[in-house]
């Protein structure tokens, strides 16, 4: 790699951006996230900054199982946060949907609609556990560059959903391993 | 000031090779303060810097017809209009400057917000229209204070020039003039949006406000931009409280102390406050403070008359 | 002025943060990870049954059981260790590790059903190991 890209590769550990986005959770794993970024554990030691805009970060928090209603929402969200992105989800509900199983309501894992990069298990997780599971996926950020998850991405229907790699996604997803 | 001079200004000392890793540093030393004032360690010293690199490194939403280019521009425009207003303060002794360049250095220091207030427009987004909305509102509130002041200020001295008012404060500093530096620094949280008076980024209330729909390399330069409007304000009220020194290079150690000093007064109050609404703010401004600086240049045009 | 002397006292008073990986101690109680001792268990599943988030399988077969837990989809809620009449479940302090895909966490043990005792025999099979208390043995008869 050349040096342009190491630098890259090192900033991008050092500077991930959060979005946090609630797919139907009971609020815990939402508290404990904020709790993170409190003077006891605080999260921007890390350079961790919660950030406003789905454009502005570079890993989506997600926590909840995800209902019915927030399909749709994630999948659009998840379509706006440009370049290298990582997801991860928060809490035993987005990766199992934990005490939720068997609901109606629910649309399944998170994994269904979106690749997932770092599960934090807990029910909630601890807020060092939180950052733990940022800290890793900033890590699989840095190391993947421009490059995509390897599942497909689905590509959000609407007006306002970002495009954004699609040129790098099919130009890379056949080179993927 | 010829062209070499200026081109100097603009470029290396008070200009670009100066001012953008002073913007970096500054943006660290607000945020690390505010963290341990709040109790916290802060993000590393190198922060702002990995950040400007990251977002560099992030690809932005495909945008078509005009928009996409006037959203592309404004960020551009803002960088280069406070680079422009960094590069026009008078830090060296000496350094040249022509007559009614205070004029352009407040044209040159209004322009960031007038292009966040546009970006805001241009990106076609609603909570982009509410950010902008009340940018603009707080832009109305605390120019007119701003204005005010530096106007009675240079109405005290009686000229227009930078250098001049530069040079003015070890010679014979009125109170009035002094009045006007404290009028400045009031209005300074307003322009930096800090915050007692952060309204239009107001994070998570209106997703970002005007920089909602911006990502990457456009992102990084707002941030940038931001960063050099720091540098810039916080360096006009070092350049018109510094005294007069002959050496230049005691000259710009004072600067940049002097700029540091602003600066941590800005964050212990940005750390001590919090966000006022918009109503609290414009009333603010044009309540408390402006009937002091139609004080202030009353007296000024006052005593210009009188002489 | 009370804010300013907080801000000045916290300055000067040293920050209160965990720096990067350093976790804080928890409590007494702390719920944690489930801990599964195959000595003790008898195979009698109340643990499967009390489980609110299913994260306990649990598979019959002739001669011995297998028991898994997936601590991913558990809530650590605590109604197993409750439910354990042998106390083979218990909660440690220790929480889950972050994983980076589903049922990394997952684990289970395959345990040998003790037979059933006889007064004479010596008796406890090699997978298990030897249980203490022979009052203990008699009430659990395998199910």
């Amino acid at each position: 790699m050349n040096l342009w890209n190491r630098l890259m590769c090192y900033c991008r550990r050092r500077s991930p951006w959060l979005f946090h986005m609630n797919s139907g959770s009971c609020n815990g794993c939402d508290i404990e996230l904020v709790a993170s970024l409190t003077p006891r554990y605080d999260a921007e030691q890390l350079g961790v900054r919660l950030e406003g805009s789905p454009r502005h970060a570079d890993i989506l928090c997600i926590t909840g199982p995800v209902t019915h209603n927030s399909v749709e929402a994630i999948k659009t969200v998840y379509g706006q946060v440009c370049g290298p992105k990582a997801v991860v989800a928060i809490g035993s509900c987005p990766a199992t949907t934990n005490v939720f199983i068997d609901s109606r309501t629910l649309d399944g894992p998170l994994n269904r609609h979106i690749p997932v990069d770092v599960f934090v298990p807990g029910c909630p997780p601890r807020p060092d556990a939180i950052i733990q599971g940022v800290a890793k996926a900033a890590e699989i950020l840095a190391e993947r560059g421009n490059q995509l998850p390897v599942e497909s991405v689905m590509v959000p229907i609407g007006e306002s959903a970002c495009a954004c790699a699609d040129a790098t996604q099919h130009a890379v997803s056949e080179v993927q391993p | 000031m010829n062209l070499t001079t200026a081109l100097a200004r603009l470029l290396i000392f008070p200009g670009l090779l100066f001012a953008v890793p002073a913007a970096w540093f500054f943006l660290w030393v607000e945020r690390k303060t505010v963290a341990l004032m709040q109790g916290r360690i802060g993000p590393p010293f190198m922060q702002p810097f990995y950040d400007f690199i990251k977002l560099l490194g992030k690809s932005t939403p495909p945008r078509n017809g005009v928009g996409g280019l006037l959203m592309m521009m404004w960020p551009l425009l803002a960088v280069s209009a406070a680079a422009g207003a960094v590069g026009l303060l008078p830090v060296l002794p000496s350094s040249g400057g022509f007559e009614g360049d205070l004029i352009l250095l407040l044209a040159l220091l209004e322009l960031p917000s007038m292009c966040v207030i546009a970006a805001g427009f241009s990106s076609r987004s609603i909570f982009g229209e509410i950010g902008s909305a009340r940018e603009a509102a707080l832009s109305v509130s605390y120019n007119v204070v701003f204005l005010l002041a530096i106007v009675s200020i240079a109405a005290s001295q009686h000229t227009f020039r930078l250098e001049a008012l530069a040079s003015a404060a070890a010679d014979r500093p009125s109170s009035l003039y002094w009045l006007g530096v404290l009028a400045i620094l009031v209005c300074l949280p307003a322009k930096l949006h800090i915050n007692p008076f952060s309204l239009p980024n107001a994070e998570q209330e209106i997703y970002s406000g005007p920089m909602t729909e911006y990502a990457g390399p456009e992102l990084a330069m707002w941030e940038l931009s931001h960063g050099l409007e720091w540098v810039a304000a916080t360096g006009l009220v070092a350049t018109l409280a510094a005294p007069h020194l002959a050496a230049w290079w005691l000259a710009a150690m004072v600067f940049v102390a002097l700029s540091f000093v602003v600066v941590l007064l800005l964050s212990v109050t940005a750390a001590a406050t919090a966000r006022l609404q918009i109503d609290t703010t414009v009333r603010f401004y044009w309540q408390c403070t402006l009937i002091f600086a139609v004080l202030a240049i009353s007296s000024a045009l006052f005593m210009r008359f009188k002489s | 002025m009370n804010i300013l002397t907080m801000l000045w006292r916290n300055l000067w008073g040293g920050s209160r943060t965990l720096l990067f990986p350093a976790r804080p101690k928890v409590t007494k109680g702390y719920r944690g990870l489930v801990r599964f001792d195959p000595a003790l268990c008898t195979g009698c599943a109340i643990c499967r049954f009390r489980c609110t988030a299913r994260a306990i399988e649990f598979k019959a077969a002739k001669g011995e059981f297998t028991w898994s837990y997936d601590p991913g989809q558990c809530t650590f809620c605590g109604r197993c260790v409750e439910g354990c009449k042998t106390h083979a479940l218990s909660q440690d302090s220790q929480c889950p590790p972050v994983y980076l895909t589903i049922g990394a966490l997952k684990n289970s043990y395959t345990v040998a059903r003790k037979p059933a005792p006889k007064p004479a025999s010596a008796a406890p099979p090699a997978a298990a190991a030897p249980t203490s208390i022979p009052a203990q043995e008699a009430r659990n008869e395998p199910a």
